[in-house]
């Protein structure tokens, strides 16, 4: 079993796909990752699902390789699966999470810019303008830049969870430079998929982020640390342009107001 | 006054036969970096307050916390009250507000009992924290009296 919790979770699945429905049934959703590295042991660490469903996982786990072993099955109280816990988030963490509403209000506009854009007669560019603008300033500049520049630092980047979101960030600009590519050649179809794949992107990065990565990142400061990366952070808000936050907030409220308010 | 109606930060509670376990062996050293530690007493003009986080602890929690310097002052300032019984309060909030803007401290962890009457310790933290310029972040720890044990964790500011 030890062999199988050093092995890369891709690895494991394929082996033993039922390992997929397990994971799935406590919504750890490594099967549709494109990475695929973090080694078995470290996706059930990693994970906030609390200690009596870790070891029921792993029970679950070990007969699903060694369906034949005589594995001890743990003691589990029934209030353990019942409310997840509630996720509380450092004051520097809790930042980036609140930017993820606001980006996850443009992620929710998509479906409508798209469905605008291939039913309409009259093709009105001005809105994937804004959000690529959006995206680009306030998703990219403003909140990944706190993330790549400062919070991922106090890790290891060569960490199999951090090298997801990296991997993540830069597949999300690809789709962003296919989108401005789409407009200037006015190819509309491009344009649309590149956006819809953008957000669907986004969706499950900011899923991981705000269940799985800002907790286990918060075990793992120290109290001088939070201190530091708020200090931090407080500085990149303070350096860039005054307002940057209210002046996207009008931009998606300008966005809704067209797309989803109707 | 009734038994029902004694405060629970003051009501008699005898542990006295109930076994203690931990490991007895070794000596460790003190964590204390500094003189004076009541809040009264300490200046936020101090060389040791100066970016530091610290650690606003109630009179009562090194009692009851075993490992209290190994666990909680190593590596920070420190400054002990009495929200029951200090008189006194609001100069209490006024340099809580002055280590933040003043002696620009990292950050803020209160450590309390879990009697009712400790939460004024947060709260005297939380009146220093929103009348300050500087925002810092503001942890709560909780211990119980009985073992010392961590019964609430969490960022509040």
């Amino acid at each position: 079993m030890q062999a199988y919790l050093n092995a890369p979770i891709k690895e494991v699945i394929s082996k033993f796909p039922k390992v997929a429905d397990i994971l799935n049934g406590y919504e750890i959703g490594c099967v549709p990752c494109s990475v695929g590295t973090c080694l078995l042991k470290d996706v059930v660490a990693i994970h906030n699902i609390g200690e009596e469903n870790k070891a029921q996982l792993m029970y679950e786990v070990e007969k699903a390789i060694y369906p034949d072993r005589e594995v001890k099955r743990p003691v589990i109280n029934k209030a353990a699966k019942a409310k997840p816990e509630i996720l509380r988030y450092s004051p520097p963490l809790r930042m980036l999470v609140n930017e993820h509403l606001l980006i996850k209000r443009l992620l929710n506009c998509v479906p409508a810019i798209v469905k605008a854009l291939k039913e309409d007669t009259v093709i009105d560019k001005e809105p994937v303008i804004g959000a690529v603008d959006f995206i680009r300033m306030y998703a990219d500049k403003f909140h990944h830049a706190k993330e790549e520049d400062i919070l991922f630092k106090y890790f290891d980047e060569k960490a199999d969870i951090i090298q997801a979101m990296l991997n993540d960030h830069v597949e999300g600009r690809s789709h962003v430079k296919e989108v401005l590519n789409g407009l200037k050649d006015n190819k509309i179809d491009a344009v649309s998929q590149h956006l819809s794949a953008y957000a669907e992107l986004l969706t499950g990065h900011i899923k991981k982020e705000d269940e799985i990565l800002y907790p286990w990142m918060d075990k793992n400061l120290t109290v001088k640390q939070v201190g530091e990366l708020f200090d931090k952070f407080n500085a990149v808000d303070n350096g860039l342009q005054r307002g940057v936050e209210e002046t996207y907030k009008g931009r998606i409220e300008d966005l809704e107001a067209k797309f989803i308010q109707k | 006054m009734s038994k029902e109606c004694e405060c629970p930060g003051a009501k008699m509670q005898d542990f006295g036969k109930e076994e203690v376990k931990g490991a007895e062996e070794g000596k460790r050293a003190s964590q204390l970096r500094q003189w004076p530690v009541q809040l009264h007493l300490v200046s936020p003009e101090a060389p040791y307050f100066q970016k530091a986080d610290v650690l606003l602890s109630a009179d009562c929690v090194a009692y009851s916390a075993g490992d209290f310097h190994k666990d909680y002052m190593k590596g920070k300032t420190i400054a002990i009250a009495c929200p029951k019984l200090d008189e006194g309060q609001e100069t209490y909030i006024e340099k809580i507000t002055s280590l933040i803007d003043d002696a620009k401290i990292n950050t803020l962890t209160v450590m309390t009992m879990e009697v009712p009457c400790c939460g004024g310790l947060v709260s005297i933290a939380q009146k220093g924290l929103q009348a300050a310029k500087r925002k810092i972040p503001v942890k709560s720890i909780v211990i119980g009296i009985r073992g010392g044990n961590v019964l609430s964790e969490e960022w509040i500011s």
